[in-house]
């Protein structure tokens, strides 16, 4: 090995070890984050870059690399985060995991009691070169009694992984004759000579904490934004004193935080002992601590039980539910019932929708092919129109202007114009007629694209074919049939196929111009007569109670396996790969 | 002696105290007053606000992708109809208290609470209204048969009577509503999702007067939003159906219109329409970090007179403060002729049903209505198949 080398595989070491701590790091965040498939993933790239790197005979899938991590990211991923997903409850009212909603449970419901004691407040802070510190006391007037107490600043227990303080602790200790121990040393509070209100507070080793700021206290509003930011910003908002008598207090929401109030936490973890299948189970429960009830779990929900004894749902979240969304496909008769219907539907959309374009494509590349046809370059571009103005605006254009009822051009100026019919068209309305016009709307907007892979496809077949069966004196339909026809399908028959899988999925098709209706009278579905099974699924999963993005995922997947039989019976038939491999 | 406290009254610049910073996730219009007061709380808090746009269409997508992963905004400005969705997935935090909630329009608040609890604070509520184009009709009719008799009168070859969306319920609600249909029946602990009136006599009486509409041939059939809008711009509707934010555009347009609202046009001697109330708010992130902070934002500073009176001036929409309503209808002129108008509408409305069980009423009830325009089956046979429709897409 020259030294040149050996220089250049060292830097790919360095440059690798440290893309790789980087990685590595990225994966122990996602692990920690429980979002195990993509930490996989991940770790798979990693130590696949790193062979193909080192090892020489990694060599050649040094230009696959690239294209392996978009693969994974682009393709892989997705499918596998759909496959995950096909079996949990994911949607509205399950968005979290179980352990994210049992932190929640605890550390976010809290209740104030009935009578609850409560405390006006005002802060002390340390000064340092004249200027405030975040060092400061507070002293607590029991609205009840009057008492005073002083706390010291809290410490932070629980911090998040930006140090946010989640939790901070720190108690009340009470005042007699203006003098409090705290933590064992002694404060003495010193008072002004004209009102007696407190100006500070002295420890008896002469920490000073000067008076800073109460809410209800005007005269020292100028200094709010330092208490708010600086003080309670980061140290009280999540803070929780334990006064003398051993209840929490913290800020009152129901004063708007401008006092404090004893507050408890709602919900509370307790381990119990329950007997199931003849052994004794010892289970982590959350339960309700001011009635004692422990939680129901159901249906990845946790309910509690109201002052009327209903049962409420507190808070979802996502669970294995294993093939229940798949047996839903079967069990529910709103998929069961029209199911066949929509199928039959959806074929035939895609099949005629491949066979109007294709036709009309190849009509038109043929006409264009010829050589004696004058100004091919307008007629082409002219040609290529409906493809280049998106989908979404001309769909528009075709449901408001072309097809509606009574000011529709269709029927105003071609149905009842031209052909003088005496009722309109309903075109939108009609299960016939609206079948009519999607395929209509998906022709206009497919063909260009038929006629341009079939234009590209026609400049390969050579001429000589063409000068040899003239000569043979084949007529314009013979040549087009013995060889136009059967050259192109080489070439553009994968091509259909592909064009039958994507319109078998074309939701933008059916959805922008009928919305998968008009609507069936009689049917208690809300399958629509043009509703394919991509648009029907879609409300069944996004337009009935919020959001079912489990059971969305069961049906792609489902539908996945249709398409691809389906294509896989196509090209089986079609022989369209057979050229290829010959 | 309080002058120690003086002392300590240092003006620190700002910028050296932003430790945290509250994010609003707000649409186009709300900015001009949302920033006059975060300004206001950058000087009192010493907390920086950014109010960033999005799309209103989007917001509730995203922060519904952005919150459970912890990187939403602290507040969004949002729809009452979103509520249910987010609260049930415990994206919203609850509005402890709001001050002064005796001066806000109940409606606003209702359409902010679910399940007993207040989630967010309304600034603006909408709702729709007949508008006429006053070149067309003198005088605005005071009962639907007037208006029937007035557009059959007006109606020629170019010009429409009368002309709506029809087939979307939103639009056709207040007709059902009027005569006593119901979404989902109102009960003190919030709204009964089984128990839905959508196929009782008065949503079945509502239903025949939209089909007697099509069947006289008032409306013209395949009648749908951009439809109206447009013959209405071009001086050829007389009567359409529609809110407030058409209102501006049909002025541009050289109309000269008037609004009748549902308050002042009788369906029956004594009823009148009820249409959807839509009330718009500031809501807070269960998962934000700075819930204090967005709270006080949101109830102190967005939700006082003068933040409510701003948000109004900014955007020109239907207050939710009655003193806030008063003092601007002391001296209004004929420019809040439209807000007035569509407020007195609101004020026989009802609001939004805010539950996620509301997203399967849509779809099926537009189904009923075409088929009953379109005359495929009878009115009872197509709301009594919309009604089995939302049952079995609510009850899984």
């Amino acid at each position: 090995m020259s030294t040149k080398k050996l220089l250049g595989f060292i830097v790919v070491l360095i440059l690798l070890s440290v893309f790789g701590a980087f990685g590595l790091m990225s994966l122990i965040l996602l692990w920690a984050n429980a979002n195990y498939g993509l930490a996989i993933i991940l770790g798979v790239l990693l130590v696949s870059i790193a062979f193909v790197l080192i090892n020489p005979k990694g060599y050649p899938y040094r230009y696959m690399i690239p294209a392996m991590i978009l693969l994974f990211i682009l393709t892989i991923y997705p499918m596998y985060y759909t496959f995950k997903t096909a079996f949990t409850n994911f949607g509205t009212g399950h968005l979290f995991t179980r352990p994210q909603i049992i932190q929640k449970l605890l550390s976010n419901y809290y209740y104030v009691p009935e009578n609850p004691e409560e405390y006006s407040f005002s802060v002390f802070v340390k000064l340092k070169d004249y200027k405030p510190t975040d060092d400061f006391m507070i002293i607590f007037r029991s609205l009840s009694s009057n008492e005073l107490f002083i706390a010291p600043k809290p410490v932070a227990v629980q911090k998040d992984s930006e140090g946010n303080i989640l939790l901070a602790e720190s108690r009340m200790f009470s005042v007699k004759n203006d003098r409090a121990t705290v933590n064992g040393v002694l404060y003495q509070l010193v008072r002004s000579s004209q009102d007696n209100s407190i100006l500070s507070v002295v420890s008896n080793s002469g920490e000073k904490y000067m008076y800073f700021y109460s809410p209800d206290d005007r005269t020292t509003k100028s200094n709010a934004p330092f208490y708010l930011s600086e003080i309670r910003g980061i140290w009280l908002k999540n803070a929780e004193f334990t006064n003398p008598m051993g209840q929490q207090v913290r800020l009152n929401p129901n004063r708007l935080f401008t006092d404090f109030a004893t507050s408890e936490r709602k919900y509370g973890i307790k381990v119990i002992t329950s007997i199931e299948s003849g052994r004794a189970v010892q289970k982590n429960v959350v339960y309700n601590k001011k009635t004692g009830r422990v939680l129901i779990e159901r249906d990845g929900y946790f309910y509690d039980i109201d002052d009327n004894g209903q049962e409420f749902a507190v808070d979802g979240y996502i669970s294995n539910i294993g093939f229940k969304n798949f047996m839903k496909m079967f069990k529910d008769p709103r998929i069961s019932g029209p199911f066949v219907k929509i199928f039959i539907w959806t074929f035939t959309w895609a099949a005629l929708s491949v066979l109007f374009t294709f036709t009309i494509g190849l009509i038109l590349a043929l006409v264009l092919n010829d050589k004696k046809l004058k100004g091919t370059k307008i007629y082409r571009t002219l040609l290529i129109i409906p493809w280049a103005i998106p989908a979404f605006i001309s769909v528009l254009v075709w449901k408001n202007g072309m097809f509606n009822e009574t000011y529709g051009i269709i029927n105003r100026f071609i149905v009842m114009g031209l052909f003088g019919a005496e009722k309109p068209i309903k075109w939108l309305s009609d299960p016939f007629w609206a079948k009519v016009a999607v395929l209509l709307v998906n022709t206009w907007l497919g063909f260009p694209y038929m006629m341009t892979i079939t234009l590209g496809a026609l400049q390969s077949i050579p001429d000589e074919l063409y000068e040899a069966a003239s000569i043979d004196g084949a007529t314009g339909f013979q040549r087009f049939r013995k060889i136009t026809f059967p050259l192109l399908m080489i070439a553009v028959a994968p091509l259909l196929v592909g064009s039958f899988s994507f319109n078998f999925n074309n939701f933008v098709g059916i959805y922008l111009l009928t919305g998968g209706g008009p609507a069936i009278p009689g049917s208690s579905t809300p399958a629509g007569a043009t509703d394919i099974l991509i648009s029907y699924t879609y409300k069944l999963a996004f337009e009935g109670r919020g959001q079912d993005f489990g059971f969305a995922s069961a049906i792609s997947i489902l539908i996945f396996v249709i398409v691809g039989g389906l294509s896989w019976l196509n090209f089986k038939l079609s022989g369209a790969f057979e050229e290829v491999n010959r | 002696m309080k002058k120690l406290a003086l002392v300590l009254m240092i003006v620190f610049a700002v910028a050296s105290l932003l430790s945290a910073k509250i994010v609003i996730w707000s649409s186009e219009n709300q900015i001009p007053a949302l920033q006059k007061l975060a300004a206001d709380f950058e000087r009192d808090y010493g907390i920086e606000v950014e109010i960033q746009q999005v799309n209103f269409g989007d917001i509730k997508s995203k922060f519904l992708t952005a919150a459970p992963a912890g990187e939403g905004p602290d507040i969004i400005v949002g729809a009452h109809d979103w509520v249910g969705e987010l609260a049930a997935n415990g994206l919203l935090e609850p509005i402890p208290f709001l001050p002064d909630a005796d001066q806000y329009y109940e409606v606003s608040l209702d359409a902010f609470s679910y399940q007993g609890k207040l989630y967010g604070v309304p600034y603006t509520i909408e709702s729709i209204g007949i508008i006429y184009n006053k070149d067309l009709i003198e005088e605005a009719p005071k009962t639907i048969d007037e208006l029937e008799q007035m557009a059959a009168e007006v109606a020629d070859d170019e010009v429409v009577g009368f002309v709506y969306d029809a087939g979307n319920f939103y639009f056709s609600f207040p007709f059902i509503a009027g005569y006593g249909g119901y979404i989902f029946k109102s009960t003190e602990s919030g709204l009964d999702v089984n128990d839905i009136g959508l196929n009782n006599e008065g949503a079945i009486k509502g239903v025949s007067l939209i089909k007697k509409w099509f069947d006289d041939g008032l409306i013209p059939q395949g009648a749908n939003y951009n439809l109206m809008d447009s013959l209405f711009k071009d001086g050829l509707a007389a009567f359409i159906v529609n809110g407030p934010w058409a209102t501006p555009h049909y002025r541009d347009a050289g109309i000269d219109y008037g609004i009748i609202p549902f308050s002042e046009i009788e369906l029956e001697p004594g009823t009148t329409p009820k249409p959807f109330v839509g009330v718009q708010g500031f809501m807070v992130n269960a998962k934000s970090k700075n819930k204090l902070e967005a709270i006080e934002f949101a109830v102190n500073y967005i939700g006082s007179f003068d933040g409510q009176y701003g948000m109004f001036v900014g955007e020109r929409r239907g207050t939710v403060r009655e003193d806030v309503f008063e003092y601007i209808s002391k001296d209004a002129g004929p420019e809040l002729y439209d807000v007035l108008q569509f407020s007195k509408s609101a004020s026989v409305g009802t609001p939004m049903p805010n539950v996620p069980e509301m997203a399967s009423v849509w779809g099926a009830m537009g189904d009923a209505l075409s088929i009953v325009i379109n005359d495929q089956d009878t009115v009872e046979n197509a709301l009594n198949s919309a009604v089995e429709k939302i049952k079995s897409a609510i009850g899984e």
